[in-house]
């Protein structure tokens, strides 16, 4: 994963002919910082549901583990439909492990399992946030700076969208 | 000739991008089924276990779902390396392509095109 760093907006140059190139590195800059911050909001994004899906199997686990066996269930098909079930095992499930492959395993070590998978996950968006917030506080940083220097050369105020 | 070189170095960092991609693909599917592997080698054969195949969920055991992991691993493993080199071969010609282009665009040699 890429680590962004916040970079230090450019510092101002005397020369009148440079301040158009600098004007263009700056909004060049500020643009791929863009698309570096979607990047990583679509990132956000994904960790934040895969974390959401992982608290409600949690739990669906404790709820499954203080319920006898042979309890009538809905099982939901979509679309706010169910169908109608019995609980086959309140000690036993099936959980992914990834490439494909689900295990049997007790729901006190599923639970443990997904447990994990949501501290992992809740790091990862930990981190991913950090650099978001690096990104755009970067980006204010340089819009700022274009937006003395249009102000400088007599441009007036702009607002960069 | 400036502008074919120019046309080929972007169509060269197209083809870097998209086989970088494609490895850092692999290279997650590949940690995937290590991690898959390592849970798989702490079961027993009698453990239940399951394959996913679409929407559904195969019973099958744990000797058939190592080997298949394993060759998977060994698949995947061989087709990063190619990937790598492939994408070493597209930096390195970038990099005399590059090379090339800033001789020609010197202003001591820079010729109209």
């Amino acid at each position: 994963m890429a680590t962004p760093r916040r970079r230090a907006a450019p510092a101002p140059r005397p020369s009148a002919s440079s301040v158009d190139d600098e004007m263009r590195q700056t909004l060049t800059e500020i643009r791929l910082m863009e698309g570096s911050a979607r990047v990583l909001q679509s990132r956000l994004d994904v960790v934040s549901a895969a974390m959401s899906e992982t608290q409600t199997a949690i739990s669906t686990l404790e709820g499954v583990r203080g319920t006898t066996e042979g309890s009538e269930l809905l099982l939901p098909i979509g679309s706010g439909s169910f169908v109608k079930g019995k609980l086959a095992s309140s000690d036993k499930i099936v959980i992914g492990i990834g490439a494909g492959v689900c295990v049997e395993k007790t729901v006190d070590d599923s639970l443990k399992d997904l447990r994990v998978r949501s501290s992992e996950l809740d790091r990862a968006r930990t981190s991913v946030a950090q650099q978001l917030g690096q990104i755009l506080g970067a980006t204010e940083d340089y819009r700022a700076r274009l937006s003395e220097m249009v102000r400088k050369k007599g441009g007036g105020s702009v607002e960069i969208v | 000739m400036i502008q074919e070189q120019l046309s080929r170095l972007q169509q060269l960092q197209q083809t870097l991008q998209a086989v970088a991609t494609q490895k850092q693909q692999l290279e997650i599917e590949a940690s995937e089924t290590d991690k898959a592997l390592a849970e798989l080698e702490k079961m027993t054969d009698d453990s239940s276990v399951y394959k996913s195949v679409g929407s559904l969920l195969l019973k099958s055991d744990r000797q058939t779902l190592l080997k298949e992991l394993k060759e998977r691993k060994e698949l995947l493993g061989t087709r990063i390396t190619v990937l790598g080199r492939q994408e070493d071969r597209t930096k390195e010609r970038m990099k005399e392509l590059q090379e090339k282009l800033q001789e020609k665009l010197r202003p001591s040699t820079a010729s109209a095109n």
